[in-house]
């Protein structure tokens, strides 16, 4: 009696939800019945999960700004329905992102070798992009693959995202502390528009009064203007511009280079050196 | 309607004072239709000052409104406009009083006699069936006979020769037909006789023009209230559809003071009406039963030669 | 009596002048110089100048009802309307027409359907309409008849509108949305339909060299055509028009004769025609469907002929009209193929970099590439083999309205009267329509004694087209407007409203019934 009723309610459940518009009823599964993933790595959420991934690496990511896997996480679940969307038709429209969607060029220390990179000519890209993985002490591998989202080439436009992330460093020449993160986040924000690069600036909270009065006098300015003018990063063939001149790049993407943060910052300490070194002889 | 108290009438909006006053006065000249309700107004014996020619039906006041209206009879949009929506249920009524009597011959091709053809809308339209031999209209008013002859001249069709013929004459300069045979098969009187002030004789005196088996058709309004306020009130005062003084309300005849004056005549047979309404913006539009308050078709045959 | 001898007959003149409506007041104003009519004119009951579907349709239905049998009618077209504009049994023509279920009524009535050569017409049972940005779909499905929350309502209701509407499209004949026929095939049965039975002076291959107002009268008695249209043919023959029908194309002279302005817009776009061959084939009684997916650009169609043939009508901008014409026959394909299953913008991408990128190459990764799915693409959606030579072709899209349909002796019907965007589908059906309303007009005057030229007759013709037509080419234009958005709340919007409809039988059921043409 009982097992025929709640069959009889399960069918009910499954007619409603046959009801739904199929976009809908996609994304209704539970745990127990996950569809299949969309290509290695994948892993299916529905609603639910998906709004539960995105406050939760929300909260992560701001306790623990150096949990790259939450901040991950939260790109992810923040950037559906529209906004990998349209960094995906940014590229489909544009002859070179279109040739980077058609190859999909990863970038890891296997494909790029760091050596040759060193050898190359002095304000070179490459060159640049190996110095500043080298006095950062990273590897292109540090990046989290994808996992969350659903279509296989929104997939690889979120990897491609984080693959470049580095060479924007480089070519901005902006350190890896939150200030220069936040700097290069501020950026990312106004060229592609995803969400988490906006969100990734409520870390904006963590930062020291003095560098927090500089991001809004420098380096904030600068990331809008840049982000906003420059083509889309996405659309840089990296892996071919290896050898092309750092200042040519940046003039022919439109990005002026930021005052350099790492400069400003030893001046300061420096200054704050001598001044306490002053103050203990007059003691 | 009640007699109108004079304090209450004073309080009315003077465009309304002006119409239940005409409205007042209309009831005050019109003499009741006589003790016996069913007769239509008697044939007065002496002239009434009105009438110039003796003998004739044609009212001189009349006349000289028709005259001033002349210019605008083919005009669409002008005074005459609904006589032309009206004119397409004359030929279907004509039709459906054919329909009651034995069918004529496959190719009898019918002869008109158009009385009071006006401008010639109806004269034009019958001219130009299939079925017709002939029309002969005839209108007393000059002016108008001159736009209907004008307006011919635009159609080769109507210009054929003994197709539509045209005469400014009265009814009774019309030549009867020498014998019955060659009467009409068909006499109209569209909007005629509520123009005419002895009707009674006027319609006896047109029935000699009659074929035997041939039809009398007409139409006219009745006399009520309603038609009053539409035709006198409405469409004369308030719309100016149509020009002031173009009816004389207490000329207007009930159908079943017509339907009795035929049944009175032995050699009239098989009475047909048809009520018509016009609804703004569609035309008109056929209502049954509204023959006894508003505008109506009638038809009457004159009975065969054999029966 | 006294006012006619008071006025100068030069003030008469000016005042019978003025007694006319202003469109043929002007005219007489712009043709009072011209060349003066010096032979006395043959006259017609009725010229038709254009022996299109819509003027041919008129002029046969004329002949086919007794009220109207007996007019004198002349036909004129600058063509030669006898050869026959159909390719041979290899190929079928790029220019096709769904006929409605109103039509194919109308056609069958005047008898000119028997004519027709039914072997290359195609009927067609379903009718997929999606979205090419949100992939939202309504399909027109007779076999589908699931009932939704509102049949339910509608059975509740009895006698609604809703009920009537369902009712409607289910008595009507479910099965067919519509037919496929070229205009050729179609213009050709007509004409064959007026040879067999005679009666109508054809004057094709015969260019109207220009039309004024008749001749003044000789004199007070003579005949009077100076409200007359005259047409003059080479040859100086003159034909004067109790009515002149214009079904003579979008720039209709006799449109401009009667001097009647003509509103509307030039969309920018062009449409692009061809004739397909689709990768399989279908039997004569297999169920078919017709496909169109609204891009950005404009809608692009795939309408069924028979056999593994299909005619496409790609509405897009002007460039990408020149450039898909520009394309050899496999990269023509592969975009057609694209144009139905990729990204709008993978579509603009291949046509603005056509120099550069192979189409063929391009679809082939892109498909691996694109979630069909969520694009709104049926898996039963056939593939486009192969295209027939010379086929494409393109014409500019535009809409247009004529203020009026009538003047004094004139009716204008078909393109001559409204043009409309083609992704209704519509044009040619209310050509068709117009000629059926205009019919009835005139054997109701013929049948009442009017003169079929005036404005007695004609006015219940405009008053029954105009509106009508003037509601289907609105919803055309904005149906046109809303679907070249191609991102935003606009698009959500519109996809939510597929959605809607396709989940409400009746409204679909009244939606197809006005594709239909069903009244």
């Amino acid at each position: 009696m009982a097992s025929t009723l709640s069959a009889q309610r399960t069918g009910a459940a499954l007619h409603k939800l046959l009801r739904l518009p199929p976009p809908l009823r996609q994304r209704t599964f539970s745990v127990l019945n996950r569809p299949q993933p969309n290509y290695p790595g994948h892993v299916p959420l529905n609603f639910i999960e998906r709004g539960a991934l995105a406050i939760g690496s929300a909260f992560g990511s701001l306790i623990d700004p150096y949990r790259h896997d939450l901040i991950a996480s939260l790109g992810e679940a923040t950037a559906k329905p529209y906004f990998v969307t349209r960094l995906r038709h940014a590229m489909i429209s544009h002859p070179t992102g279109r040739r980077i969607l058609r190859d999909k060029p990863r970038i890891t220390s296997k494909s790029l070798s760091l050596e040759k990179l060193r050898q190359l000519p002095e304000n070179t890209v490459g060159r640049a992009y190996a110095a500043w993985l080298d006095s950062e002490g990273v590897t292109p591998d540090t990046r989290d693959p994808v996992r969350y989202i659903d279509d296989p080439e929104e997939a690889y436009v979120m990897q491609r995202y984080r693959e470049i992330h580095d060479f924007i460093h480089a070519i901005t020449g902006l350190p890896i502390i939150i200030e220069g993160e936040l700097a290069v986040k501020a950026f990312e924000f106004a060229n592609t528009v995803l969400p988490m690069t906006g969100l990734s600036l409520a870390a904006i909270v963590r930062l020291k009064p003095m560098e927090r009065k500089r991001f809004f006098e420098v380096y904030g300015p600068w990331a809008m203007a840049n982000g906003l003018k420059a083509e889309e990063m996405l659309n840089v063939y990296w892996e071919e511009e290896l050898e092309t001149d750092a200042d040519e790049l940046r003039a022919r993407l439109g990005i002026e280079m930021p005052p350099n943060l790492r400069e400003i910052r030893k001046k300061l300490r420096d200054q704050k050196r001598a001044e306490k070194i002053a103050r203990e002889g007059e003691k | 309607m009640a007699p109108v108290r004079p304090q209450s009438f004073l309080s009315l909006p003077a465009p309304l004072r002006r119409a239940v006053a005409s409205y007042s006065l209309a009831r005050a000249a019109y003499a009741p239709p006589l003790a016996n309700s069913t007769s239509i107004r008697a044939h007065s014996t002496e002239s009434s000052p009105h009438n110039g020619h003796a003998g004739s039906s044609v009212n001189e006041t009349e006349v000289s409104h028709f005259n001033t209206l002349a210019s605008s009879w083919w005009d669409p949009h002008g005074s005459s406009r609904l006589l032309h929506l009206m004119n397409q249920h004359r030929h279907p009524f004509i039709n459906r009083c054919l329909s009651t009597a034995p069918p004529l011959p496959p190719n009898h091709k019918r002869k008109y006699l158009d009385i009071g053809c006006g401008g010639g809308i109806f004269a034009e339209s019958a001219a130009r069936l299939a079925t017709t031999q002939s029309v002969t209209a005839v209108d007393p008013t000059p002016e108008v006979i001159a736009v209907a002859k004008r307006h011919q001249r635009t159609d080769p069709l109507l210009m054929e020769p003994g197709r539509l013929t045209y005469h400014n004459i009265p009814i009774e300069a019309l030549p009867l037909p020498t014998t019955p045979a060659d009467g009409f098969d068909i006499v109209s009187l569209f909007e005629v006789i509520e123009h005419i002030q002895q009707p009674a004789p006027f319609l006896r005196s047109i029935l000699q023009h009659l074929k035997p088996g041939g039809w009398l058709i007409g139409s006219t309004i009745a006399r009520t209230g309603t038609s009053w306020f539409t035709t006198k009130f409405m469409a004369e005062e308030v719309l100016q559809m149509v020009p002031r003084g173009t009816h004389e309300w207490s000329q207007y005849i009930q159908p079943h003071e017509l339907k009795s004056w035929a049944a009175k005549q032995p050699d009239l047979e098989g009475w047909q009406t048809m009520g018509v309404v016009y609804v703004p913006g569609f035309g008109w539009k056929e209502v049954d039963g509204s023959e006894s308050w508003g505008n109506y078709f009638f038809g009457v045959r004159k009975k065969s030669l054999e029966e | 009596m006294v006012l006619a001898s008071t006025h100068p007959s030069s003030l008469r003149a000016a005042r019978r002048l003025l007694e006319l409506p202003p469109a043929v007041r002007r005219s007489f104003w712009s043709t009072a110089s011209a060349a003066a009519i010096e032979r006395k004119p043959e006259i017609f009951d009725l010229v038709c100048v254009g022996g299109g579907p819509a003027g041919l349709s008129l002029v046969s239905a004329l002949r086919s009802d007794p009220a109207t049998k007996g007019l004198k009618i002349a036909l004129v077209d600058g063509q030669d309307l006898t050869t026959s504009r159909t390719p041979g049994n290899e190929g079928f023509s790029n220019r096709c027409s769904s006929l409605t279920p109103a039509s194919l009524h109308f056609l069958k009535e005047i008898g000119a359907w028997n004519n027709v050569n039914n072997i290359r017409t195609q009927p067609y049972h379903g009718m997929e309409v999606w979205d090419g940005v949100s992939g939202s779909k309504i399909s027109f499905d007779p076999v589908d008849q699931t009932p939704g929350l509102l049949d339910s309502l509608a059975e509740l209701v009895p006698g609604s509108r809703f009920a009537a509407s369902k009712r409607k499209y289910e008595t009507g004949d479910p099965t067919t949305v519509a037919t496929i026929c070229e205009n050729g095939n179609l213009t050709a049965a007509l004409l064959q339909q007026l040879k067999e039975s005679g009666g109508v002076e054809i004057l094709d291959k015969t260019k109207v060299e220009s039309i004024n107002l008749g001749p003044e009268p000789e004199n007070e008695e003579a005949l009077d055509l100076s409200q007359w249209p005259v047409l003059t043919l080479p040859n100086n023959r003159q034909l004067a028009a109790r009515l002149l029908v214009g079904a003579d194309g979008a720039n209709s002279p006799v449109r401009q004769f009667a001097d009647i302005p003509s509103h509307g817009w030039d969309y920018g776009q062009n449409g692009v025609v061809a004739t397909l061959q689709l990768d399989r084939s279908f039997t004569a009684d297999e169920i078919r469907t017709a496909y169109q997916r609204f891009l950005p650009t404009g809608p692009i169609a795939l309408l069924p002929l028979p056999g593994n043939r299909a005619s496409l009508v790609w509405s897009t901008t002007a460039p990408f009209a020149t450039k898909l014409k520009q394309l050899s026959p496999p990269d023509f394909i592969a975009m057609v193929n694209a144009a139905f299953r990729l990204l709008p913008i993978d579509i603009d991408f291949m046509l603005t970099h056509h120099e550069s990128v192979s189409p063929a190459s391009e679809l082939a990764w892109r498909e691996t590439s694109t979630n069909s799915k969520s694009l709104g693409l049926l898996n039963t959606f056939p593939r486009v083999a192969e295209v027939q030579e010379g086929s494409v072709a393109s014409f500019p899209l535009r809409m247009r309205h004529a203020d009026t349909y009538t003047g004094h002796r004139v009716a204008l019907i078909g393109d001559a009267a409204h043009t409309v965007h083609p992704l209704a589908g519509q044009g040619l059906n209310l050509g068709l329509a117009d000629s059926e309303s205009l019919v009835k007009s005139i054997a109701y005057g013929m049948e009442t004694g009017m003169d079929i030229g005036s404005c007695w007759c004609l006015d219940g013709y405009n008053a029954d087209r105009w509106a009508k037509n003037n509601a289907m080419l609105g919803v055309v234009d904005k149906l046109q407007k809303l679907y070249s958005v191609g991102s935003g709340p606009v698009v959500w919007g519109r996809s939510l409203g597929l959605d809607l409809v396709n989940k409400m039988g009746p409204l679909k059921g009244a939606l197809m019934g006005a594709a239909a043409g069903t009244k």
